[in-house]
């Protein structure tokens, strides 16, 4: 029979690490996640459910700690040169079960990289968060970007170089005095235990020494999240207002210095791009598997549904789909691995690239996932089937990140060397 | 303007009774739904029902379709198409599931009230559940997909959902658990298409509380909170004779075809108030790296004007099968093959647009898209289920073709 596991990838490229974190993740969605996930929606607000199954993921079987150098108690990914494929490969996993899920993990990792990969390794606070993410529960860290009014701008950078950032980072002595306001960040809502912050030094400015990476624990006197937002799908992924007022944090708490955190700032997009396409892949796989099983023991004209051909048109439609997308995960992993041969993963061609990648991704997703629904009738839109779950996950995977025009000016823009959009 | 005036139909198909019946649904849609919406998200008990009983029992919606001297509203020609379709446009713009509610209730009033299925004892008999007070939610069992292979009669390649059994005087229902179009746990009347024992189909009126109706446990789906349903087990139920309301493919399409109408009404009208959602989001938001208000950028701009049109054109669509489902002395009878898949057509039509309308609108939202907070996740959500529940889509291209291709065999 048929598996998710036929679906094409580049094997080439793939991670020494790949059977293992593959056969464990896929266990892991099997036991933990797969049978339980259709009340997740009702989980929202509490995680009563969903928190065990972050405890398992992240704190017993470890893998919260594995951008950390060893010595530090970590798996060293952040230096080993697979970062993007094996990264890839868990993160299909876990969004074969739970994109929201996928997103929660994902995020966990995405300040991190600023500070735990290679060239860009910033010692000292590895050495000062690393213990955090040893421990025996399930740690979180958010990246705080968006803001009020403008939304994802300040993830435009080619643009708007900063210039809109309305968090300020004041310099008093020793310490950053942070103030301002966020909204969105996956991992607020409560979870997260450590924030990266954008802000900017100047505001108004679009000199990229004046955008700051700043590193706030979540415990710090004077940052406070609001309840968690309220969505239509990724119940695991918790996103909450945040307010920073006069928080102050130790000044070597930003990560990589003036310019340097506008440059790296950018990988974090890149990497990103990386995990929405390995989210879409991974759903996309398990949306395959429920449609097998579908259109096999459900009858059409007196036959089982995929034996008509009308339908199997629409089954080879999606099969591709899935596998395109697929090969075109592991590809950009692969880029993002090999900056020695596709260019730093913060360069504006490597971003452009994941975005394009990402929307072409998601856009084939979504529309792929409706029609599947409505092959499949009121099945399509019956949560016993969990189509429609990935359906509304894909949905905002697709939006998240800037939308989708943010995606079409950055690809606009290298591609065609647009120069004033 | 207002959305009526911006995206125009032919204002000569309506009568003034039609826009008094619409302004009234509009303030029941402000008073009773919309401005409630953010303390009671889709609750239920608190938002739903509260709203359902005022416009299906105070405003009569439940029973206007019935005719005057059995209590009802009297409006029982086949004009009612094009009535109906304004006011669920406005019962669909306040939350599409009541919308979807009012959609089979109101083609199985067609097949109970309208001539020419117009009979007075099936209409003496159910008329009592639609004018007593309470509510009375309705629901179609409609042909679906089946389990095995075995031969037997088909509707269009689907399983019939029960058979129909003359016995005496009366019918013995048998069949399922099949899936209610909706409300399967609070329906008070079913419309069930029976196989009536030759691969003839026959809808016949099932009280939800007859001896033998089984109901299963409400199911979770993505949408239409105002519809709490669960799969149905009909066993060996007996109805009289006079629950029979309608025999015979044409008969059964006539019904189908007045369904998709209403469901078409139900997506058109869902785009109104993303139009609304649309709107507040284009004329609030900066893009604030061009100092620019957000629908003055020409990508934004251009992405509005395809959900415009998409728009614009699903109002056309629906108000003209509605027209035509209006007049049959001019397009013929509604269980006509050209008109019902006209119907199909139209409904299909309507609700991809109406899908890709709130697709795009999402994007042009971004995360506040999916946030619950701003009302049009729950219309996409809604939207897709009713475009998933009314007819698979193998099965609506199949009639399409069928029709529009002289198909032999399919």
């Amino acid at each position: 029979m048929r598996t998710i596991d036929d679906f094409t990838r580049p094997l080439e490229y793939l991670s020494p690490l790949d059977r293992y974190l593959g056969e464990i993740g896929r266990k892991w969605a099997d036991t933990e996640v797969i049978p339980i996930r259709r009340d997740f929606d009702e989980d929202w607000e509490h995680h009563k459910l969903i928190e065990p199954c972050f405890r398992s993921l992240q704190a017993e079987i470890g893998f919260q700690r594995m951008l950390f150098p060893e010595d530090l108690g970590g798996w060293g990914l952040g230096h080993s040169g697979y970062m993007g494929t094996g990264a890839a490969r868990l993160f299909e996993e876990v969004a074969r079960a739970d994109s929201g899920m996928a997103v929660a993990f994902g995020v966990l990792f995405w300040p991190l990289v600023m500070i735990c990969v290679e060239p860009h390794v910033n010692r000292r606070l590895c050495e000062e968060f690393a213990p955090m993410f040893m421990e025996s529960r399930p740690v979180f860290a958010a990246n705080a970007m968006t803001e009020p009014q403008g939304g994802a701008d300040i993830e435009n950078m080619e643009i708007v170089g900063g210039s809109t950032i309305q968090t300020t980072a004041v310099l008093e002595g020793d310490e950053w005095v942070i103030n301002g306001h966020k909204l969105w960040p996956t991992n607020s809502g409560g979870v997260a235990d450590l924030f990266g912050v954008v802000c900017t030094t100047n505001p108004g400015s679009k000199d990229p020494d004046d955008l700051a990476f700043i590193f706030v624990p979540a415990k710090t006197p004077g940052c406070t999240q609001g309840g968690p937002y309220e969505k239509a799908g990724m119940a695991a992924d918790k996103n909450s207002d945040i307010w920073f007022d006069n928080v102050r944090v130790p000044s070597w708490f930003r990560a990589c210095g003036p310019g340097l955190d506008a440059l790296y700032f950018k990988e974090v997009v890149s990497l990103g791009n990386l995990g929405s396409l390995a989210f879409v892949s991974g759903a996309m796989m398990n949306v395959w598997e429920i449609l097998r099983d579908f259109t096999s023991e459900t009858t059409f004209r007196g036959k089982p549904l995929k034996e008509n051909d009308d339908v199997a048109g629409v089954l080879a439609n999606f099969a591709g789909g899935v596998d395109i997308i697929r090969v075109l995960t592991y590809q950009y992993a692969r880029m993002l691995d090999r900056p020695d041969l596709y260019g730093d993963r913060w360069s504006e061609e490597i971003v452009a690239k994941g975005r394009a990648y990402k929307y072409f991704a998601c856009d084939k997703a979504v529309e792929d996932l409706k029609k599947v629904m409505n092959l499949m009738g009121a099945h399509g839109s019956d949560r016993a089937h969990d189509v429609e779950k990935h359906w509304r996950d894909i949905k905002i995977v697709q939006l998240w990140m800037g939308g989708k025009q943010l995606c079409q000016m950055e690809v606009a823009r290298w591609f065609y060397e647009c120069e004033t959009l | 303007m207002r959305y009526q005036e911006l995206f125009p139909v032919p204002i000569e198909w309506l009568q003034d009774s039609d826009r008094s019946m619409v302004e009234t649904i509009s303030l029941w849609a402000e008073q009773e739904v919309k401005s409630k919406r953010l303390e009671h998200k889709e609750d239920y008990e608190g938002l739903l029902l509260p709203a359902m009983r005022k416009l299906f029992l105070d405003i009569g919606l439940q029973s206007m379709m019935l005719p005057e001297e059995l209590g009802g509203g009297g409006i029982d020609s086949p004009d009612a198409a094009v009535t109906t379709t304004a006011v669920l446009e406005q019962v669909a713009a306040a939350d599409s599931g009541i919308g979807f509610l009012f959609a089979n209730a109101l083609a199985l009033q067609y097949a109970l009230a309208i001539s020419p299925n117009k009979s007075a004892e099936p209409l003496k008999e159910a008329a009592p559940v639609f004018t007593g007070g309470d509510i009375a939610l309705c629901s179609l069992v409609l042909p679906a997909y089946g389990s095995d292979t075995k031969e037997r009669p088909r509707y269009y390649g689907l399983d019939y959902p029960a058979t129909a059994v003359k016995t005496g005087a009366g019918w013995v229902v048998s069949g399922g658990p099949a899936r209610p179009q909706c409300c399967g746990a609070t329906a008070s009347i079913f419309g069930v298409v029976c196989d009536l024992g030759d691969g003839t189909p026959g809808m016949l009126i099932v009280p939800a509380g007859a001896k033998g109706v089984k109901k299963g446990k409400p199911f979770k789906k993505t949408g239409l909170a105002a519809s709490v349903n669960a799969d149905v087990t009909f066993k060996d139920v007996k109805v009289p004779g006079s629950a029979l309301v309608l025999e015979g493919i044409e008969a059964l399409r006539a019904v189908l075809s007045w369904y998709y109408m209403a469901c078409a009404a139900v997506c058109a009208g869902s785009l109104q108030t993303t139009h609304e959602i649309l709107q507040e989001w284009g004329d609030t938001r900066v893009i604030k790296g061009k100092g620019q208000v957000f629908k003055e950028n020409p990508l934004v701009a251009s992405l509005m004007g395809e959900i415009g049109g998409k728009m614009g054109t699903s109002r056309l669509l629906t108000y003209n099968l509605a027209r035509m489902l209006s007049r049959p002395d001019v397009y013929g009878p509604a269980g006509a093959g050209s008109l019902h898949v006209s119907a199909i057509s139209a409904f299909k039509q309507v609700g991809r647009m109406a899908m890709e309308a709130m697709d795009n609108t999402m994007e042009l939202m971004a995360s506040a898209g999916y946030a619950t907070e701003w009302n049009l996740e729950r219309y996409w959500r809604d939207v897709k289920t009713v475009e998933t529940y009314v007819v698979p889509e193998t099965v609506a291209q199949t009639c399409m073709a069928r029709q529009y291709f002289n198909l032999k065999q399919l």
